[in-house]
């Protein structure tokens, strides 16, 4: 097994050691990254990860991120480095600031190795929208299979080992949905813990920094070093930054967990419903106390339309600052109009101007109360409810998606409830804004299947005690294509 | 709710300043028809009309100003580095009065 197939706290052990110095690490990687075959890149920062991890002589003991390659998904902002949101109405762009996050990491003396690809300005959970085509799953040697999206680069080359984490965001499920599929620990913490400055915005009231790691620990530490107030983004909060590992190995007996029937009912796959119900016996064996509760079936099928809605209506305005005058290719035009009109025409893809167009729709004077008033209101009482469950329960544990990741060519019933509720409830964890993390729970025919774990607001810490456990029962803890596990589940 | 057409399409295509070809308007079309049953879905829950729309997960409002720090402003080759039709230090667009 190479260094960076290791846990953080492993690698830095290894480099305190002086077994491995950052410059070895940053070649691994980047001989990994350019041998990618899933198409998870944008851009590899070749020449400025080499120059930068010569640099790094002496370790830091103190510093699990000293010397770590990793990667950011390319939405978030980089001084220097080409960021395009994967969208042709930015190409060329190249950043004048870095993102709070990416600033945190270099500070941290992490070494970026470069920027991966999405669907297109986020907005997608395919992974098939971007302007460089279709990312494919690692565990699907044939290419047949997608990895989910819109964080589908970071997601496929944490799942290939490239490096030991990439930053993604999460606005429905856009980091723990692909988690699922590529069988990694899929984090988006509280709304307002991680500062959003230089993150392209999709949908601000629901958008989050989230990340790819191959375990609980490497998770909580990245939260560690990335939360906390910061005068750029207003929205992040000013509660006190923890330890979020520090209750990692403790018993979870006691800690009472909230199964929501309906998703589990509305799931037709039996491999999945077996290995979810040995999971619950599990930790009911380590102590926990499970209960079979009920949302709602009508919330719950609501959940899509009221997102598609609210995300839609707020992309709409907030992509409106996309024109080709400041920045992106400039296709001229007879009037200032004309010239925005050219750009926004070739610039956007298809799936991009329909999604405004709904975005459109919805805010349009004759529908704003029908439709975009009524999916606020709507989430209000989505929220209300899940928080509900929230107060005589510590989590809700459901499984992340209906199934292991879809082939390209599958199609689905968009009004079944398998779609609607089973396919679409991690939202739930966006119009709350609470912790919810992705944990891989075992192998459908050699395909990764994964469980979500959602928390009280701002209670990572106890997320955190909950999924190491977790990892323990599933004994999925450092899996990658390369580093491949049976599991107890 | 406004009656979806091919026009109500066009218009609010044209108002977000791009355009589509045909066969993408009625791709966008049909996609309506099945969006307007998912919407129906917010439709049927009840006891809506006392909630207060939701616009963020938590109060987030801050009421202190930041220290007024002065600052180097973005040097004008830089701020300019990224448009893609620039003369004499400034942006260049078409004139919007004759």
């Amino acid at each position: 097994m190479a260094y960076l197939d290791l846990s953080l706290h492993d690698i830095h052990a290894a480099l305190l050691a002086k077994k491995v110095i950052p410059l070895a690490l940053t070649q691994e990687a980047l001989a990994r990254a350019k041998a990618d075959k899933n198409n998870a890149f944008e851009f590899i920062n070749e020449k400025g990860a080499l120059e930068y991890a010569a640099s790094l002589q002496e370790p830091e003991k103190e510093n699990v991120f000293w010397g770590i390659p990793y990667l950011l998904k390319d939405n978030f902002s980089t001084i220097g480095i080409p960021t395009t949101a994967s969208s042709n109405i930015l190409n060329g762009y190249v950043p004048l600031f870095d993102a709070t996050v990416e600033a945190k990491l270099k500070n941290a003396k992490a070494v970026l190795i470069g920027k991966t690809t999405l669907d297109e300005l986020a907005m997608g959970g395919t992974g098939t929208t971007g302007h460089l085509g279709k990312t494919f799953n690692p565990w699907d040697p044939t290419h047949e299979r997608m990895i989910g999206g819109s964080s589908c680069g970071s997601a496929a080359a944490v799942s290939s080992s490239i490096v030991p984490f990439a930053l993604g965001s999460d606005t429905g499920d856009s980091v723990r949905k692909p988690a699922s599929f590529a069988g990694l620990v899929g984090m988006k913490p509280t709304w307002g813990r991680i500062s959003r400055y230089g993150l392209f915005p999709f949908a601000p009231s629901l958008d989050h920094v989230g990340f790819f790691t191959r375990n609980a620990e490497d998770s909580a530490l990245l939260l560690n070093l990335l939360s906390g107030r910061d005068e750029h983004d207003s929205t992040s909060s000013f509660k006190p930054v923890e330890r979020f590992d520090s209750k990692i190995g403790q018993s979870i007996k006691g800690m009472k967990i909230a199964v929501i029937k309906e998703i589990t009912d509305s799931i037709s796959n039996e491999q999945l419903n077996a290995s979810f119900l040995k999971s619950v016996r599990a930790l009911e064996k380590e102590g926990a106390k499970i209960e079979y509760i009920s949302f709602g079936r009508d919330l719950l099928e609501s959940i899509y339309a009221t997102y598609i809605v609210i995300s839609c209506a707020e992309a709409t305005s907030n992509d409106a600052n996309l024109d080709g005058i400041k920045f992106g290719p400039y296709y001229g035009g007879s009037t200032y109009q004309e010239v925005m009109f050219n750009a926004r025409t070739k610039g956007f893809s298809e799936l991009i101007k329909r999604r405004f167009v709904i975005g459109s729709f919805c805010l349009m004077r004759e529908n704003q109360d029908v439709l975009f008033l009524r999916a606020q209101k709507n989430r209000a009482k989505i929220v209300e409810r899940t928080n509900e469950i929230l107060q005589n329960h510590d989590f809700i544990y459901v499984p992340a998606a209906p199934g292991v990741a879809p082939r390209f060519a599958d199609s689905s019933d968009r009004l079944s409830d398998e779609y609607l509720i089973a396919d679409n409830h991690l939202a739930l964890g966006n119009f709350a804004g609470l912790p919810s993390i992705t944990m891989p729970l075992a192998f459908i025919d050699g395909l990764p299947i994964g469980v979500n774990i959602m928390g009280r607001a701002f209670d990572e810490t106890g997320v955190y005690q909950l999924a190491a456990a977790f990892e323990r029962i599933s004994g999925l803890e450092g899996l990658s294509v390369l580093n491949k596990k049976e599991g107890k589940l | 709710m406004k009656q979806i057409t091919m026009e109500v399409l066009h218009d609010a295509a044209s108002r977000l300043l791009f355009d589509m070809s045909e066969e993408e308007y009625r791709t966008l079309y049909e996609e309506f028809k099945v969006l307007t049953r998912q919407m129906e879905t917010i439709g049927k829950i009840e006891g809506l009309d006392g909630l207060a729309p939701m616009t963020f997960p938590f109060d987030c409002s801050v009421d202190c100003l930041r220290e007024d720090v002065a600052e180097a402003p973005l040097p004008r080759d830089e701020a300019l580095k990224n448009a893609g039709s620039v003369m004499d230090n400034e942006i260049k667009l078409p004139k919007v009065v004759g």
